[in-house]
């Protein structure tokens, strides 16, 4: 079983913007870099495979089910179960402490309700965020980003999807970021496809994504 | 973490909106609930003070007037009428009862009505309910009185206090034109409530309010007779020693009689037609008075309660705009919870829910308001009218109204909720700006 499977993608946009990916997949577990130049179709990739917007054509299925067959609140429920997603603005709920952003989470997902609790302070535990109970928007940009990452993790994904994860950050932490995401991943059996425009990261994978040659990527 | 937490999370990060909003519904509804309940009461109050009484004769202009005086205490009787016509209207007709009574005295702005013993035997302030004594007994000799509950509790009165009454109908601060000084009266009972103006009252026999105004009349007259002399001052009558010019009254109260059990009485007709062709008086009929009465006041009733409701919708459409223009900020939250898995349906719900808590919230605080309003207005009126009514509200009236709030609330958050559906997630997520 595949963690992600494309077959015959396309996606043509008033504009001239095209995105045609014959064939891609990621075995569970694994980790890719999906690279490709600004506004080379990056993010409209992820929110594909997330069931965000609809392909003209093709199928995108997650752990075998074909999400982009799925319609209206069944696609929205199979999301919050199957796939987690970080933001290059973490995109956390304000208002809400970093342990309701991650039971939120939990809220749509199989994860039985009276784990909520116990697993989120876990999982945040895990990631050095040492005050669950802290509102998110008075917390440091890394701490942040932690607990965007915890929040991913929460639902127990097949998929991690991560959009730009690092470009707010210098390379030092750039660096620091993408090795804690790799590990959280890699602990909780996610597989993981991260996009970025910054080259020093290719090191970090050892698989990296071209969109631009997908087809020599397959 | 429930879907009631997150709504109750998104309306306390938008505290000064939702205090607003709330504000608007609560004191909507505080004044739709003060309206009707201070008109139902109103209603009952004024349907209360007509007692037993078939009729109503007095000297007033007209039928309305007479009831409002002579039942209600608005002002005394311009004209009075002599005991001589009083003798003849009793004797007109085989009556069930007469009352006689008399106004244009007061005491610190409650109104003293003087009258016959009936007036505690045979009338009956409420239908089928006659008048109990809290305290001590109905009067038997000059000089004594009986106060209504609410004139009691105001001046503080018990028995064996002492009053002076004052000439004309006063006022609450007491500025009456005349007091009768050398003539105390001595409270002998109190009065249970009974709902009614009368509750704000105090009674006296007819020969106690005789004897004082024929005393200062002789005395003016012996003045203005011999002005050089000053020995006037301690002239005295007795209720035996009165003329017939000085029994003067101003209302008659009238029952014809009934078959046992029985309200109305065929006879009511004949009787009104004979006192309305033999008598040069005005004649009532109280209780069809105080339905014209309703009639009067029920277009301005329909008008206020009209603007209630107005106030209400407007209410609800500061929901709308507040839920509304909170959508362009809350669109990252909106859009948040759709990746982590919310459907649009249930987006659409905790938006809808949002303006439904409003709605209790404001309609909770809008009783708690009317609660005040109703007890500050209440008073008022019987400071101003003199109208004692209760102003408490009915369950039926409030689970209306709290419906009927959280309805239209809900209403007004279907726009803003209809605009969370659509809310496309992609753009969404875009950083703002």
């Amino acid at each position: 079983m595949n963690a992600l499977a494309i077959h015959g993608l396309e996606l043509v946009r008033p504009g001239g913007f095209r995105l045609s990916i014959p064939s891609l997949s990621l075995s569970q577990g694994e980790q890719a870099l999906l690279v490709a130049p600004s506004g080379g179709g990056k993010s409209t990739l992820l929110h594909l495979i997330a069931g965000l917007e609809d392909p003209d054509a093709g199928s995108i299925a997650i752990a075998d089910m074909p999400i982009s067959s799925l319609r209206g609140a069944a696609r929205d429920a199979f999301r919050g179960a199957s796939i987690g997603m970080v933001f290059q603005t973490f995109n956390l709920l304000h208002g809400f402490s970093a342990i309701e952003n991650l039971t939120v989470a939990m809220m749509f997902s199989s994860v039985p309700a009276t784990t909520h609790d116990a697993r989120a302070r876990a999982l945040l535990s895990e990631l050095g965020i040492d005050r669950p109970e802290q509102a998110v928007e008075t917390m440091s940009v890394g701490q942040q980003q932690r607990v965007a990452v915890a929040r991913a993790l929460a639902c127990r994904p097949t998929l991690v999807l991560a959009d730009e994860p690092t470009a707010s950050l210098d390379p030092a932490n750039a660096a620091t970021a993408i090795g804690l995401l790799q590990r959280a991943c890699r602990d909780h059996g996610a597989a993981l496809l991260c996009t970025s425009h910054d080259p020093s990261l290719r090191e970090h994978f050892s698989r990296v994504i071209d969109l631009g040659t997908v087809e020599a990527a397959r | 973490m429930t879907d009631f937490t997150i709504v109750l999370r998104s309306l306390s990060l938008r505290r000064f909106s939702t205090t607003v909003t709330v504000t608007m519904v609560a004191v909507s509804v505080a004044l739709l609930l003060v309206l009707l309940a201070m008109r139902d009461a109103g209603r009952a109050a004024f349907r209360r003070g007509t007692g037993n009484a078939h009729l109503l004769v007095s000297a007033d202009t007209s039928p309305l007037v007479a009831v409002l005086n002579g039942m209600f205490y608005a002002n005394a009787p311009s004209q009075p009428i002599n005991w001589a016509a009083y003798m003849k209207i009793r004797e007109a007709f085989p009556w069930s009862w007469t009352i006689p009574t008399q106004l244009g005295d007061s005491f610190r702005g409650s109104p003293v009505m003087a009258t016959s013993k009936e007036f505690f035997t045979s009338f009956e302030p409420v239908l089928g309910q006659p008048w109990t004594f809290v305290a001590g007994k109905a009067f038997e000799a000059p000089y004594e009185a009986v106060v209504g509950a609410e004139a009691a509790r105001m001046h503080g009165l018990k028995v064996g206090s002492e009053l002076v009454l004052a000439h004309g109908m006063g006022t609450a601060s007491g500025a009456a034109a005349h007091e009768h000084e050398d003539h105390p009266v001595e409270v002998v009972g109190i009065l249970a409530p009974t709902g009614s103006a009368h509750d704000r009252a105090i009674f006296t026999s007819l020969e106690t309010s005789w004897c004082v105004h024929a005393e200062e009349s002789r005395l003016k007259e012996a003045n203005a007779a011999n002005p050089g002399e000053d020995d006037h001052g301690h002239l005295h009558v007795d209720p035996e020693d009165l003329r017939d010019s000085e029994k003067l009254i101003t209302g008659i109260l009238l029952r014809v009689p009934t078959r046992p059990g029985e309200q109305v009485s065929s006879a009511l007709p004949v009787a009104f037609d004979l006192l309305r062709r033999q008598f040069p008086f005005t004649v009532a009929q109280p209780a069809q008075q105080v339905g014209r009465l309703f009639e009067i006041v029920s277009g301005v009733d329909t008008l206020f309660i009209a603007m209630a409701v107005a106030v209400m919708v407007a209410g609800a459409l500061s929901v709308m705009l507040a839920l509304y223009n909170s959508m362009d900020l809350r669109r990252r939250q909106v859009a948040i919870l759709r990746v982590l898995g919310a459907s649009q349906g249930r987006v659409f719900g905790l938006v809808l829910a949002e303006s439904a808590i409003i709605g209790l919230l404001g309609s909770g605080l809008g009783i708690a308001l009317a609660a005040v309003f109703g007890t500050v207005a209440s008073a008022e009126l019987q400071r101003r009218v003199g109208l004692v009514i209760d102003p408490s509200m009915d369950l039926r009236t409030i689970v209306l109204c709290t419906a009927a709030a959280t309805f239209l609330a809900c209403a007004a958050g279907i726009v803003p909720a209809l605009r969370a559906y659509r809310t496309a997630v992609v753009q969404g997520l875009r950083p703002l700006g």
